[in-house]
């Protein structure tokens, strides 16, 4: 399913979460534009997010998560949207008894207030939409602010931190697998993750993680995006009837492992790094039959940007179905995500690195632009 | 002068289905906000009226974030 279906559903009030939502002010905001980022804070490559909140700007719970670039819902489905909005008036009615349970989902305050703060949106775009005129060209995109956030950095030649370059990790990158039909139930814990080596089990129930009440699968990430690298995660959970307390121990670079490949966002970490690629895995056969190991480099050039700074790899003589075996003298294996996380870190705009291609029985040495 | 051309057509191309896809994204984000509003259900695009209304009626606030594709 996509976001569009899904959240028709909900403009639309599904049966299964008509009754809940007459009991909440259903707000719908379709810009970026002015947003108030002391209050929104989210994964901002997502296109539909939601937040229960008090009117006095308290944060009862996030709902909202994707990890797969082609189904955008598969993290997401209407059962568990319900018992988000179940915990949410929960939550409501003990309100404010329970302050201290909440405090910790609002944040620390936030480097700029609003998104035209970021230098690279400055002064381009308007606090309201124009629906007289260009209205689309109006509309700010939520994917810009993650890109803002980035380009804060690499405009300014300072590498990318992790934080800002793997945002929102999902529970898979700490081992974790929730059934997105629930609010926050473990479906699987992969053996040898840190998730295993705490203890959490299948079945397990997340009440808390950090002191903060679990209302969804986007209430784990936000305690993830705010760890910090090395970090002691606490949770508690329900277990057959009992309440456990668990610790997930997360080393340093664990963010690492999360997967940014499905953001809309990946696309300008292209133009920064590898000047409009986009490389793809050879798969075990096709390395065989190009004579490379399995440790070693292998990325085909699937598509080359035809267009501005996109097309700096094309000016550079780079064309589809080159296969990079060695960049900036490195030739051990890597995806295209920790390449391009690699060089952002490593290589400031302006900087040109060695790259050696096959092109059919031919070794080309050819020189990338870093933008 | 061919390669001229072929340039020049190729960014005829670009600008006509560029053209075309903002003036279909133009009319989804049009079509939403009459369709959203005439429902009643939903406050649009005015966070503070929400929160006036929810401090008047003393109900929680569902905030949903929609990027329209």
């Amino acid at each position: 399913m996509d976001c569009r279906a899904f959240d028709e559903q909900l403009v639309r009030r599904d049966p299964k979460v008509a009754d809940l939502m007459d009991r909440f002010v259903c707000v719908r905001l379709v810009q970026a534009n002015a947003m108030d980022l002391t209050l929104f804070r989210f994964d901002y490559d997502l296109t539909f997010a939601a937040f229960f909140l008090n009117a006095d700007r308290t944060i009862y719970g996030r709902y909202g998560s994707r990890s797969d670039r082609k189904d955008a819902t598969k993290d997401m489905s209407m059962e568990g949207f319900r018992a988000a909005l179940e915990s949410a008036l929960d939550l409501h009615r003990e309100y404010p008894s329970n302050k201290a349970l909440l405090a910790g989902k609002q944040g620390k305050p936030p480097r700029f207030k609003v998104p035209e703060e970021f230098p690279s949106l400055a002064g381009k775009y308007k606090p309201t939409l124009d629906y007289e005129g260009k209205v689309v060209q109006s509309c700010m995109h939520c994917h810009q602010l993650h890109e803002a956030e980035r380009r804060f950095f690499r405009d300014d030649r300072k590498p990318i931190p992790d934080e800002v370059l793997y945002p929102w990790p999902m529970p898979n990158t700490v081992g974790l697998k929730f059934d997105p039909r629930e609010k926050a139930t473990v479906a699987e814990v992969v053996s040898g993750s840190a998730a295993g080596l705490a203890g959490f089990k299948a079945g397990d129930v997340i009440q808390t993680m950090q002191g903060q009440t679990i209302l969804s699968i986007a209430d784990v990430q936000w305690v993830l995006h705010n760890a910090g690298q090395p970090a002691a995660v606490k949770a508690q959970a329900l277990r057959g009837g009992l309440k456990l307390d668990l610790t997930l121990n997360l080393g340093a670079g664990w963010r690492r492992q999360s997967d940014i490949g499905w953001r809309a966002t990946t696309w300008d970490l292209r133009r920064m790094a590898a000047g409009g690629l986009v490389l793809d895995e050879l798969t075990a056969e096709e390395r065989t039959s190009a004579k490379l190991s399995d440790t070693s480099l292998a990325l085909r050039v699937k598509h080359v940007g035809q267009y501005g700074e996109h097309a700096a790899a094309k000016r550079a003589g780079f064309k589809e179905d080159d296969i990079l075996v060695a960049v900036a003298g490195d030739s051990s294996r890597m995806t295209e995500n920790e390449l391009l996380a690699r060089l952002v870190q490593t290589r400031m705009p302006g900087v040109k690195i060695a790259v050696t291609v096959l092109r059919g029985s031919d070794r080309l040495a050819l020189e990338l632009p870093m933008q | 002068m061919a390669q001229l051309t072929s340039c020049l057509a190729a960014s005829l191309v670009v600008a006509v289905v560029s053209a075309s896809a903002a003036e279909d994204r133009r009319e989804r984000v049009l079509k939403d906000r009459q369709e959203v509003e005439a429902a009643g259900q939903w406050i649009y695009n005015d966070l503070p009226k929400g929160f006036a209304e929810a401090a008047r009626t003393r109900k929680p606030m569902l905030v949903v974030f929609r990027c329209i594709p």
